[in-house]
């Protein structure tokens, strides 16, 4: 195969490889290596897949400052959403423009997800591929204008160049999607040929593959309810404010053959996206029987607005129902002996907790004293690094006249080395959630932003073991069998944060708020 | 406590001071941030430390109702509870007891409300109050003051009428409580500051002062209250200048509730150290940037395309990493992330307005840097009217090389927050 980057500047230059000598499956687990070479010369961008990518709103990562995005390591890549940045009808040429205007590392092109309810007309679902498929060539050209070859005599690329990455189109039927990617195979016609030379086809300039989970999940639903021996509870009062839209808790064969129908004729080499993903566990079945690449965090994310710190890690530990001998509480074990996910912070049994937020995880101080005594109590666990946990005193501070020195001297002035101060509690959280303070929301999204990030370190860490396959499997039913996939904890968290809003909230915007809030990211603020 | 003053303004009555608390030192003149429920909205304690703040306030009354004394004690204090390693200050709750609750009523022993978990009757008495804060640990206590008869209708307290006479007596009385129950407690690394109340009267501010002056060796500093509350701007530091002429040199005078930017600044030059308000950071949630050259509103539509950072020579992280008024405008009201970048910035203009007073003050320039302000900030909008009197009452004349400024009466600019435009 030759070097995706040294090809001319059109051809993507993002590039996933394999982490060993063997090739990428096109189906089962993945571990790779995805690279990014930016137009302006700098070294490439890595991440390690499978991996998180942070998901954003109106451009921002919902809670968090600037500062706050810098320091967090989870967040490697964000997801845009365009239509976040721009409340306006979009045309293939108006996106085109806002591409240019961006400058990202990639794109994803213009899709025609049909946006009424299930189940959709045969009709509707061709024209649905079809359209897709011209947005598709609509933007390659639009990238061949935007692409200026690198000049020869210059280490500084001119011009722009995104990759870009194409939602699979077909709906909820398999047919529909396998079409829709033979149709990104076939040859170009002669004069699109001839515009987007060198190109021979669509999937030629297309970097990675992205699927949308939410609609999926409503065409199988919608698919479940016309049979008449299931009962249809997606109209019971809870439903407008529970985290998950539908009520098939688990990922069913069917939505990972609709994956495979969208992949199986396209090459195995190219990173695959997926959004929205209901679970960790669905995450870890994707993975192992699809080969996803890359996830977004939007579920993590949401549970940071409903109240929910996460605590759990894989593999799975192997007692975590236990309360763990460093003294700290594991999450909630249910009658049928899973665990939860994480902490509901919002119930007052955490008023008086003031231990750290995830019993699986230490925090730095607590592993700094560990490392001085002789016997730890807690070897073996990883560290979070996330602000809550592992906040760490400014390693400068903003002078605001010449005698403000004085504020900074001995231990109280800027540290020489990174000095780590002790972690933020449930305590406190539970506090600023009952107060309806930001901060609450801030601190749990970099800490769940970095469970997650914990957690597909741990599954690449299986993966890169000899029998990789085999043992990530084992588990994998490990961990669906330890962690409740109905998760319970977002229901009641719900409940919980849905009962401070009304109370916190003022007035109308705050019912405003909640019914909104099954469809995005973040909180509209009180004033 | 240890204060000391370091330098002295050879014309107005501002000063530059050290104080030193268990927490750190702490450099005066200085704006106090509010973190009414032991967080800065949206910030955590590292986020507004690196901010080059050294001092905030936590609200008794809130802390109490949530999350309790009890949990204070567990976690050892407010410092740990919110991660805060440097110094804090709290009110009496005196004050919200009366502005958040209608039914509240004064007697000799203390305030009388109902809780408003349990819709019981409960009683705050200044050695109540004073064990909160002890719970609390802040590094600066208030005593229980009288603030008098609150309007609700007005939302502020009433300056005059007999009422504003028997809470100034009473207010020295519970003074006299809360010495006397800290005293006892031994917990000397706490500070106690006593509140000088009158109303708008003259004559009853001057007997206040005589009696608190009176009680110096058990107070570590003094604070204005019952002002800032609706009076006239012109009565307003007629006041201030009244106390700060008064108070002892050598204890710290804080003026409660102070947040604009040219008012710390008068009150600067009228002799006063400490200030806090929730101003900056309740109006950078309405998408106020605050600048030196006036209050700006990023709602407006004029800032849509504007790709400018709010102030280029502002060092806080939101200018600093270049975020542009048009992102801020695309984001704020709608995403928390634009209440904190604004929280941030608005944070820093405020300690830049007094680091700049300390600065001046040090080198001897602190009316020319009145001066500067008063021009870039007011320009040709006009200057507060009030402005120029306090100042000239102490030696500086705003107008003395603009004879033709505006010059507005009454209490001054209204800046303009319109959605339009």
């Amino acid at each position: 195969m030759t070097d995706p980057y040294s090809q001319p500047r059109f051809i993507p230059n993002i590039a996933l490889r394999s982490a060993s000598s063997a090739e990428l499956p096109l189906f089962g687990p993945r571990l790779a290596r995805l690279g990014v070479q930016r137009p302006d010369g700098s070294p490439p961008l890595e991440v390690y897949t499978p991996a998180l990518i942070t998901a954003t709103s109106r451009g921002v990562v919902p809670h968090l400052s600037r500062d706050h995005v810098r320091t967090t390591q989870a967040i490697r890549w964000v997801h845009v959403p365009f239509e976040s940045l721009y409340a306006l009808r979009v045309t293939p040429h108006a996106w085109e423009l806002y591409v240019a205007a961006c400058n990202p590392d990639a794109v994803v092109a213009l899709s025609d997800t049909p946006f009424t309810p299930h189940p959709h007309s045969q009709k509707r679902l061709t024209k649905s591929i079809e359209r897709s498929a011209i947005w598709l060539l609509e933007t390659l050209k639009a990238q061949k204008k935007g692409a200026i070859p690198v000049a020869e005599d210059t280490d500084i690329p001119q011009g722009r160049h995104s990759n870009v990455f194409v939602h699979m189109a077909g709906g909820g039927s398999a047919q529909a999607r396998t079409a829709f990617s033979q149709s990104m195979l076939e040859p170009l016609e002669t004069r699109e040929l001839e515009q987007l030379k060198p190109l021979q086809r669509l999937d030629d300039g297309v970097a990675g593959y992205i699927f949308d989970l939410v609609p999926l999940h409503q065409a199988l639903s919608a698919k479940e309810r016309t049979a008449p021996s299931i009962p249809d509870e997606s109209h019971n009062a809870m439903n407008t404010i529970t985290p998950r839209a539908e009520d098939s808790s688990h990922t069913s064969p069917e939505l990972q053959n609709l994956l495979k129908a969208s992949l199986h004729d396209l090459p195995p080499h190219k990173p695959r996206l997926v959004n929205s993903a209901r679970s960790p566990h669905e995450i870890l079945r994707l993975i192992r029987d699809v080969g996803i690449d890359l996830f977004d965090g939007h579920w993590a994310q949401r549970a940071a607005d409903i109240g929910v710190a996460l605590d759990f890690c894989f593999p799975a530990p192997a007692h975590s129902a236990e309360p763990r001998k460093s003294g700290i509480l594991g999450p909630r074990r249910r009658d049928d002996g899973a665990n939860d996910l994480g902490h509901n912070l919002y119930n007052a049994a955490y008023a008086h907790d003031h231990s750290r937020l995830a019993s699986c995880y230490l925090d730095t101080v607590s592993s700094q004293k560990n490392a001085d005594s002789a016997v730890s109590p807690s070897a073996g666990l990883r560290i979070c690094p996330c602000a809550a946990c592992s906040p760490v005193a400014p390693s400068a501070y903003i002078t605001h006249s010449s005698v403000d020195k004085l504020s900074y001297t001995d231990e109280m002035g800027p540290p020489e080395s990174k000095r780590y101060l002790p972690p933020f509690t449930r305590s406190y959280i539970h506090h600023l959630l009952h107060t309806h303070e930001m901060s609450a929301h801030s601190l749990l999204v970099m800490h769940n932003l970095s469970v997650m990030d914990a957690f597909f370190a741990g599954v690449r860490s299986v993966l890169e073991s000899p029998s990789g396959g085999d043992t990530f499997g084992e588990k994998v039913d490990e961990f669906v069998q330890m962690y409740d996939e109905s998760m319970v904890v977002f229901d009641e968290a719900t409940v919980d944060w849905a009962e401070v809003e009304r109370a916190r909230g003022k007035g109308r915007m705050a019912r405003e708020k909640i019914k909104q809030a099954e469809s995005s990211l973040g909180r509209a603020l009180d004033l | 406590m240890e204060f000391e003053v370091l330098a002295r303004c050879h014309t107005t009555r501002a000063r530059v001071s050290r104080m030193k608390l268990a927490h750190g030192v702490t450099m005066l003149p200085t704006f106090m941030p509010v973190a009414t429920q032991a967080a800065i909205k949206g910030l955590t304690a590292q986020q507004v430390e690196a901010l080059g703040i050294t001092l905030i306030l936590n609200n008794t009354y809130h802390l109490n109702l949530r999350p309790g004394t009890e949990v204070l004690k567990e976690a050892g204090g407010a410092h740990q509870f919110q991660g805060w390693r440097r110094n804090l200050l709290t009110d009496s709750g005196g004050f919200q007891l009366v502005s958040l609750n209608k039914f509240t009523k004064i007697t000799e022993e203390g305030a009388l409300f109902e809780s408003p978990f349990t819709g019981e009757p409960t009683m705050l008495t200044p050695e109540e109050s004073i064990s909160i804060q002890h719970a609390i640990g802040s590094d600066i206590m208030m005593q229980l003051d009288d603030v008098g008869k609150f309007s609700h209708s007005l939302l502020h307290t009433l300056t005059t009428g007999p009422r504003v006479g028997e809470a100034m007596w009473r207010t020295i009385r519970w003074l006299d409580r809360c010495i006397e129950f800290h005293e006892k407690s031994g917990r000397s690394h706490q500070n106690l500051f006593a509140i000088v109340q009158g109303g708008i009267d003259s004559v009853l501010r001057d007997q206040c002062l005589n009696e608190m002056i009176k009680r110096k060796d058990r107070v570590a500093g003094y604070a204005i209250g019952g002002l800032s509350g609706g009076e006239e701007k012109d009565v307003f530091w007629r006041i201030i200048k009244q106390c700060a002429d008064r108070l002892p040199a050598d204890r710290p005078r804080y003026s409660m509730g102070i947040g604009f930017a040219e008012d710390l600044l008068v009150c600067v030059a009228l002799g006063v150290d400490m200030a806090d308000c929730v101003f900056p950071t309740r109006t950078a949630r309405f998408g106020v940037a605050l600048t030196f050259s006036g209050p700006i509103n990023l709602r407006l539509g004029k800032h849509a395309a504007d790709l400018q950072p709010i102030d280029g020579t502002c060092p806080c992280p939101t200018c600093s990493d270049g975020t542009s008024r048009a992102m801020l405008h695309h984001i704020i009201t709608l995403e928390t992330a634009g209440a904190h970048a604004l929280t941030q910035h608005n944070i820093v203009f405020e300690a830049r307005v007094m680091g700049g007073a300390r600065e001046a003050i040090m080198n001897g320039n602190f009316p020319d840097y009145l001066k500067t302000f008063f021009a870039n900030y007011f320009g040709d909008a006009g200057y507060p009217e009030w402005c120029v009197n306090a100042l000239r009452s102490v030696g500086v004349d705003l107008l003395e090389d603009r004879p033709d400024t505006k010059v507005i009466s009454g209490d001054g600019t209204v800046w303009e927050y319109s959605d339009r435009a």
